[in-house]
């Protein structure tokens, strides 16, 4: 998992490529600043997804920003078309999708869509910077097969879900089990955690 | 079924670590300067969409049944897009409650005008005094839509 964004931590987006997508030509804005903001001078903005996939066709992007209620197509089948259809350039870029709210039929679309991330609006600068360096930093793997696109969705470690045995060959069961060895005594977990010179 | 796993490059982690740049602090600041800039030409659009969604599903809208829910859950979606100005005055929370309501009126295929009216009601209050309501005042007004908002016709 990446380190939290520290207010002293050094960022440079100078030479990053930028598409922003909204409907929303006030909610564009505020996007589009924030992103500059950010230092960004390559910014790309699309208010429908039509405009945004003509712009992925010509240009190659290193960050895309997406809303997901829009109308005709909206957020979600236009990071699906990306990740099947966006050419090599593009298709795996880190994508954030943000959103207002989420209707009940589509928490699992939205899931399975294939963004890095998911932000909610209003969004603000903090929250945005925390996420981009997150996706930046980010070592999940991508997965593609018939039915998903995108990063891995299992990114914490915690096992397959309760009540079944897991898909992947490095599963490991969901219950600790029985203790295999006695407990470990005091001294002994003090001497793992003690720092020790190294030779390098 | 076949499913690849790798790690496509990532040149996004490659440039933000390069050298130069600002401090994420400085960026923060930067941006919500930026943000800033837009306060009143966000209200004038908040205030447009509030406007539009009175026209068009208000009480006194000619024709309001014919309306789709789809439109409703757009136009409320706007509202919350520029809800950082008003987050005091609890309006983007009303929004989001009236999604929540476009949204399962949607599925439910049939309007509840009752609900929708106390959604615009409560938006026109919190637009013109929410910042001015004791805190406790404005959070049961919020309490009270978002049981409006989730309440299912097989729960009554």
């Amino acid at each position: 998992m990446a380190d939290p964004l520290l207010p002293s931590t050094r960022i440079n987006l100078e030479k990053a490529t930028v598409l922003v997508l909204d409907d929303n030509g006030a909610s564009l804005d505020i996007l589009s600043q924030v992103v500059s903001g950010f230092g960004v001078k390559q910014l790309f903005r699309a208010e429908s997804v039509m405009d945004a996939q003509a712009l992925i066709r010509t240009k190659t992007f290193d960050l895309i920003i997406s809303d997901v209620q829009m109308p005709v197509t909206d957020g979600i089948e236009f990071i699906e078309w990306l990740r099947r259809e966006g050419g090599e350039n593009n298709r795996y870029v880190p994508v954030i999708l943000v959103t207002g709210h989420t209707r009940t039929s589509q928490i699992f679309k939205l899931r399975d869509a294939g963004s890095n991330y998911v932000v909610a609006k209003p969004i603000t600068p903090k929250v945005l910077l925390e996420r981009i360096v997150w996706v930046a930093r980010e070592e999940r793997q991508f997965i593609e097969c018939d039915s998903y696109i995108g990063p891995d969705r299992r990114f914490k470690h915690e096992g397959p879900p309760p009540g079944s045995d897991g898909r992947r060959k490095d599963d490991l069961p969901a219950e600790v089990g029985e203790a295999q060895a006695p407990n470990m005594s005091d001294d002994e977990i003090a001497n793992m955690m003690r720092p020790a010179k190294v030779q390098v | 079924m076949t499913v690849r796993k790798f790690r496509p490059p990532n040149r996004l982690a490659n440039m933000i670590k390069e050298r130069g740049g600002i401090l994420a602090k400085d960026a923060i600041v930067a941006a919500e300067a930026g943000v800033e800039t837009l306060r009143e030409a966000s209200l004038a659009a908040l205030d447009q969409t509030v406007a539009e969604i009175e026209r068009r599903f208000g009480k006194a809208a000619e024709n309001r049944e014919s309306e789709s829910f789809e439109a409703l859950y757009l136009l409320s979606s706007r509202i919350i897009d520029v809800g950082q100005f008003v987050s005091e005055t609890g309006v983007d929370k009303a929004a989001v409650s009236l999604c929540t309501l476009a949204d399962s009126l949607a599925e439910a295929g049939v309007w509840r005008w009752d609900a929708v009216d106390v959604h615009l009601n409560a938006l026109r209050l919190l637009r013109a005094m929410g910042a001015e309501l004791p805190a406790e005042q404005r959070s049961a007004m919020l309490e009270g839509l978002y049981q409006v908002s989730h309440h299912k016709a097989d729960e009554a």
